[in-house]
């Protein structure tokens, strides 16, 4: 059964997420990222290809820590008027809203 | 020990391809609509649709928790409907691409994720001799695995970054169920077209996707090899 995180818990997961991904990839804008830092879009830090790990990532951290199977990357992602991955704050409304649903 | 993750291994292909890798001392995670049909210490069997996108994602979850990461995935499960096109069912056409198609796209996008940590991660995906020979009576048949052939040349450039190769085998007929509504004139004019005239055997198979699967295939991906001397 999936376990229903608050908000707070879901952005602690995502900013540790951001962080191991910043070490990974050699990312220094993204080493200390906080709910305001900038993901991906005009003024993002990451690449296509850092963005397909960090979905990858946030998604087995749910999986492992909430027990909760989602896929970031879907239908209402794409179709989005605001890419829900723009930033920290973003990502984890939408984590959340998959989370919930 | 190395995980290759295998669909559909309840019979025919799968199961060779299966029961070949257990031998060789990989750990098998095979899947299939069914039970599972094979026995053994390092096989795990998930029953799910391979369409069926929320029941994917729920046995990749699982599978990373239990093994971590993943070396190769074998896109095999399949389904074929042998008829003519204005005899076939718009359901017919939706089931087909559902499972040959989706079913791959899925297992690709799901598996993929976790491949990052392997050191020789590889996809082989499973397409059929009916496209390039344009078979009458195969039409969504053949069409769904020209999508495969597609999504494996674009899936090779898009997932290089993350070293993953992915390539496709192209069987002959192996006698499976998958052709045993078929009569044997048609199979035998089929055979007829090959450079070389018979059915293919499991080994043939399990011999492409072992060359596919080598550490030394690093640098071969976007592939599409075709068995029989097919072109």
């Amino acid at each position: 059964m999936p376990i229903m995180p608050t908000s707070e818990e879901v952005e602690v997961l995502v900013i540790e997420s951001v962080r191991l991904l910043a070490e990974d990839f050699d990312l220094t804008a993204l080493q200390q990222p906080t709910a305001e830092s900038t993901l991906y879009g005009n003024d993002g830090v990451l690449d296509s290809m850092a963005l397909v790990n960090l979905i990858a990532d946030i998604e087995e951290a749910v999986s492992e820590k909430f027990c909760a199977a989602i896929a970031l990357a879907d239908e209402k992602a794409m179709s989005a008027r605001n890419s829900p991955f723009l930033n920290v704050k973003t990502l984890t409304q939408a984590v959340l809203e998959r989370i919930e649903s | 020990m190395k995980q290759i993750v295998i669909t559909g291994t309840r019979k025919g292909i799968g199961q060779s391809l299966a029961k070949h890798y257990l031998a060789q001392g990989w750990g098998v995670i095979g899947c299939s609509r069914g039970d599972s049909s094979i026995e053994h210490d390092q096989y795990k069997h998930y029953s799910v649709d391979v369409g069926d996108e929320s029941g994917v994602i729920e046995m990749a979850r699982d599978v990373k928790q239990q093994v971590g990461a993943v070396d190769a995935l074998l896109n095999n499960a399949g389904i074929a409907s042998m008829n003519h096109c204005l005899l076939t069912p718009g359901s017919t056409v939706s089931n087909i691409l559902q499972t040959n198609v989706v079913g791959t796209f899925l297992f690709c996008r799901e598996f993929a994720k976790l491949m990052r940590k392997s050191d020789q991660p590889r996809i082989v995906n499973f397409t059929t001799v009916a496209h390039p020979l344009n078979l009458e009576g195969e039409a969504i048949y053949a069409a769904s695995k020209a999508a495969v052939e597609s999504l494996t040349r674009i899936m090779a450039r898009e997932l290089a970054e993350l070293r993953i190769t992915v390539n496709a085998v192209g069987p002959t007929p192996v006698l499976t169920d998958l052709i045993k509504g078929v009569s044997s004139e048609k199979m035998d004019a089929l055979l007829a077209r090959q450079a070389i005239p018979r059915y293919g055997k499991a080994e043939d198979v399990i011999n492409a996707v072992d060359f596919f699967i080598r550490p030394e295939s690093d640098f071969i991906t976007g592939q599409v090899l075709y068995l029989g001397g097919v072109t």
